[in-house]
């Protein structure tokens, strides 16, 4: 470009740049604006008004008693730092086992005793939450084993196979290949 | 370098920190001054949320009082945790979980212990802390990125501080002659009242712009698993300590009122504001409240059963580097001494957000005189050149 054509004619667009170059950042906006219906869903699901979680697995029998299981999110398990991939469940305990209950845990594989039970529940009987470990190495095959104990010392296990309890984790750990 | 050409380089620079990105410096400032008084909007516009005593000397109800009336009213309902807010005006905020699986702050009464409301679905508290802290990006593994953005800002706001202190010669002079000028232009209007804010603001600029920069790194020392903290960790309750029953029902636990006297024999001066009811069978009872120093909290923690105390976490338990560090929090949300220190926060909030505003119309109004000069020049320059000579000397010795 000659130097006369650009001191008598800057290019439009040029123009257009020098005049609006500081007002570009008001895109930023659109980057809360694009976030705000997840931070809105995500409100009402820690509320709990949309249900336990985003995925209802169902309601589960454990010996004399019961308790209905959710994925809170309908996803793989997320990396959380060093500790790893955890899977987000939530659980309500039945009506009529609201007060017998002392605790209920979560683990992948049989637990070999109570001690060993595997991520304890917290909350309130109505809604409570636990992070589970999900290893990279789990097998497609696992099953997921729920342990409820009783204040008079009973305990009480049931397992449902990974892949009813969560589809996305199953997905997640196929496609990775299951690692050694 | 010159003097001069180094304060234009200073002003240039001073310019710069800001101005490419003056819209979200200005949302931030405006959603931060926002966040600062959001607790006391809630209460203007929710009559639910303010604590009307039923009469003059009525007394405060106690925890264990608390709990009988919501378990009157409501026998279903769990609680989950109490917390009674710094400022009398406010009703108790109290966490609970109803049969149907919600999980709600509801107001209660700190007088009367009725159960006045619950909390609106829109949380604007929440809400507009979203929105400043993190720009709602969520979480995910580590901090979001948009807490890095905003945070990020902590250094330009620093950097504008002290680069303005440098262009603006002897601004202590400012502190003693006030100058704003109404009548000489929208120009030097903005300019002075851009100067003047900014003198008196030297302090609040430079907390904000540290602590938001301490955001920073505590974000990048979280996500690369460095911990400072000399904090232990309290492990969950030993099968032995939480007693058998025999009927398969609940073992009785403490009273909440029990607990906090507990807690303040072991620990002289305890005040207790909050209380985090156990989790499961095998959690602990929190009880925790603000000792000598306001910025800070001192927690006890529990057996619920017994009431021995597992571990406390108070003022003396601290590391120096801890006393600065946990401090910046309630430094940069002016929550630490009540309604006037907010409102000392929410004025220069404002005063700060009207700076990026004024810096940008400054810059606006400068660069439109300097076209509308060069143009004038131009068009000068054009008819001078049409003129003998001798005129033309004239003309320049005028400017």
């Amino acid at each position: 470009m000659s130097k006369s054509t650009t001191v008598a004619q800057p290019s439009r667009l040029s123009v257009i740049w020098h005049k609006w170059r500081f007002h570009i950042n008001v895109l930023l906006l659109l980057i809360p604006l694009g976030f705000m219906p997840k931070y809105f869903a995500d409100a009402s699901l820690f509320r709990g008004d949309s249900g336990l979680g985003e995925r209802e697995i169902g309601e589960i029998q454990v010996g004399p008693w019961s308790l209905r299981l959710a994925e809170l999110r309908n996803q793989a398990p997320i990396l959380t730092g060093p500790a790893g991939y955890m899977k987000d469940f939530s659980a309500a305990l039945c009506d009529a086992c609201v007060d017998h209950v002392k605790a209920t845990y979560l683990r992948i594989g049989k637990p070999r005793s109570l001690r060993a039970a595997g991520v304890i529940f917290f909350g309130t009987p109505y809604r409570m939450g636990t992070q589970l470990p999900v290893p990279e190495k789990t097998a497609a095959d696992a099953e997921l084993w729920i342990t409820m104990e009783g204040w008079d010392g009973s305990m009480h296990q049931a397992s449902i196979p990974l892949s009813q309890a969560s589809p996305a984790t199953l997905a997640w750990l196929n496609k990775q290949g299951a690692k050694p | 370098m010159s003097k001069k050409s180094r304060s234009k380089l200073w002003f240039l620079v001073h310019s710069w920190l800001a101005l490419p990105i003056w819209f979200f410096v200005l949302i931030v400032c405006v959603t931060g001054t926002l966040a600062v008084v959001s607790q006391e909007i809630v209460w203007l516009a929710n009559p639910q949320m303010r604590a009307s005593a039923p009469s003059d000397d009525a007394p405060l109800l106690s925890y264990d009082q608390i709990l009988a009336e919501i378990k009157k009213a409501e026998p279903q309902t769990v609680v989950q945790s109490i917390n009674r807010p710094d400022e009398s005006h406010f009703a108790l905020d109290v966490d609970v979980s109803y049969p149907d699986g919600r999980s709600l702050t509801v107001y209660v009464n700190p007088y009367t212990g009725v159960i006045q409301g619950t909390a609106p679905s829109f949380n604007f508290k929440a809400f507009t802390r979203a929105l400043h802290g993190w720009w709602l990006v969520p979480f995910t593994n580590g901090f979001s990125w948009g807490w890095y953005l905003v945070s990020f800002l902590g250094l330009p706001m620093l950097a504008s501080l002290v680069t303005g202190l440098v262009v603006y010669k002897r601004f202590w002079k400012g502190f003693f002659r006030p100058t704003l000028r109404f009548n000489h232009g929208a120009r030097i209007f903005w300019g002075d009242f851009h100067r003047l804010s900014g003198i008196w603001s030297i302090w609040f600029i430079a907390v904000i712009s540290i602590t938001g920069t301490w955001f920073l790194i505590q974000a990048l020392l979280f996500d690369n698993q460095i911990s400072i903290s000399s904090e232990p960790i309290v492990p969950a309750m030993s099968r032995e300590a939480v007693p058998q029953s025999n009927d398969g029902s609940p073992p009785p636990r403490i009273s909440l009122d029990r607990a906090i006297e507990i807690a303040q024999t072991k620990i002289p001066g305890f005040e207790a504001s909050f209380i985090s009811l156990p989790g499961n069978a095998y959690a602990h009872l929190d009880i925790g409240g603000r000792g000598w120093y306001p910025l800070m909290y001192q927690t006890a923690t529990l057996n619920p059963y017994s009431g021995e105390v597992a571990a406390s976490r108070l003022l003396s338990d601290r590391t120096s580097l801890e006393f600065v560090t946990e401090s910046m929090r309630p430094l940069h949300t002016g929550d630490f001494g009540g309604l006037w220190i907010k409102l000392i926060w929410f004025f220069f909030g404002l005063l700060l957000s009207m700076m990026v505003l004024s810096g940008l119309l400054i810059w606006t109004k400068r660069t439109a005189l300097a076209t509308a000069n060069a143009l004038k020049r131009e068009h000068k320059k054009q008819r001078v050149q049409a003129q003998p000579a001798l005129r033309r000397e004239t003309s320049e010795a005028n400017l």
